[in-house]
């Protein structure tokens, strides 16, 4: 599951160079942008069911804060 | 009598929970209008009727409905011209948006907005003008398309299709439905803040909303003033004019 979550932001963020980690903060990666941002909400609803705030998703800071949110459903 | 005069007029209006549809309604409604205000919110929609001009002799109804129900929608119309009378003219507002890179426009999320945008409008515009339910003497639809039908911006692909798909059906429908003298034209709108983008990018970061503001050459629009080019292609001033779009987008595509 773990893996398949890596797998789906790498691809949405189209990052080829790079594995992730769940230490990354994601919004120091040089691919985060509003548009990116978009894309992993609408990653999050379609994939996983999840629809998240705008005010809920500021507080996550790290690919791991990101998958928390997976896990926790 | 005022060409703008919608007195006596049945007007279905689409989209009127919220929005550009909200402040139509109020428009047709201080022009005379028997305004029917349709939406999926009831609660909102009882809030826009709580807004509109009713005078002695004026008549509004809230007809909540998903659009995206075919069925549902077949039993709105029936109800309208069952309460109301026959149609004299139908203002489509009722639409969704998004701003969505390439790369996360699945073929779900195609499906989905053209369902919302698309396929609704004909659907509708198909059972309005099904026998029985248009007025008799024709009448005007309006299609609410956008500025993203003829301008691109980076993630507005998905949504400009659909809007795009919108303007290019009035013309066809406009010649066809002429013999019965109905009208069909679309209204463009440039940027006007309202729920539908009020969290996009373009609107809730600050720079870039300084940037799409300088793009508009009159600055951001109202609903007032998408509402009255509305009131202006449902009434009879605009008696000659049909198959056109109208982009009331403060010069955003003249530049
Ligand atoms: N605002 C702009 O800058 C702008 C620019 C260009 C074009 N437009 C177009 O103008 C139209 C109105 O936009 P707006 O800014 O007023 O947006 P809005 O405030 O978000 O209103 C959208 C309306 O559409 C209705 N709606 C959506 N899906 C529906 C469905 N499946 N069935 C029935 N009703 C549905 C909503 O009703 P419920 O919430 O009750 O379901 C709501 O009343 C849209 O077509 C939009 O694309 C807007």
């Amino acid at each position: 599951m773990e893996q398949k979550f890596l797998d789906l932001l790498k691809e949405i963020l189209e990052i080829e160079d790079r594995e992730l980690l769940m230490t990354d903060n994601f919004r120091e990666y040089p691919e985060w942008d509003s548009l990116a941002y978009l894309s992993v909400i609408a990653m999050l609803d379609e994939e996983y069911g999840i629809q998240i705030e705008g005010s809920e998703f500021k507080k996550l800071k790290t690919v791991g804060d990101l998958f928390s949110v997976v896990t926790k459903k | 009598m005022s060409p703008f005069d919608l007195k006596n007029r049945v007007i279905l209006i689409t989209g009127a929970s919220s929005g550009i549809g909200r402040q139509c309604a109020i428009g047709c409604s201080k022009f005379g209008a028997n305004v029917i205000l349709s939406g999926r919110d009831k609660g909102r929609l009882n809030e826009t009727l709580g807004m509109l001009r009713n005078d002695e002799n004026q008549c509004h109804a809230v007809m909540a409905c998903d659009l995206t129900d075919y069925a549902e929608v077949e039993r709105m119309i029936s109800q309208v011209v069952e309460k109301m009378g026959r149609i004299d003219g139908v203002l489509h507002c009722a639409g969704i948006s998004t701003t969505l890179p390439l790369r996360s426009v699945s073929i779900g999320k195609l499906e989905e907005y053209f369902n919302a945008n698309v396929f609704s409008a004909y659907n509708l515009t198909r059972e309005v003008c099904k026998a029985g339910n248009f007025s008799k003497e024709g009448g005007s639809i309006v299609f609410l398309s956008s500025v993203m039908a003829c301008v691109g911006e980076v993630g507005k692909s998905l949504y400009a299709m659909t809007k795009g798909a919108l303007r290019a059906g009035v013309k066809s429908l406009a010649c066809e439905l002429a013999r019965k003298n109905i009208r069909v034209n679309s209204i463009s709108p440039g940027v006007v803040i309202t729920p539908i983008n009020q969290n996009l990018p373009h609107i809730a970061e600050p720079e870039r909303r300084e940037a799409l503001e300088s793009k508009h050459l009159l600055g951001l629009g109202k609903a007032e003033d998408v509402a009255n080019a509305c009131v202006f292609l449902l009434s009879d001033a605009s008696r000659w004019i049909t198959g056109i779009d109208l982009c009331v987008d403060g010069g955003y595509t003249a530049m």
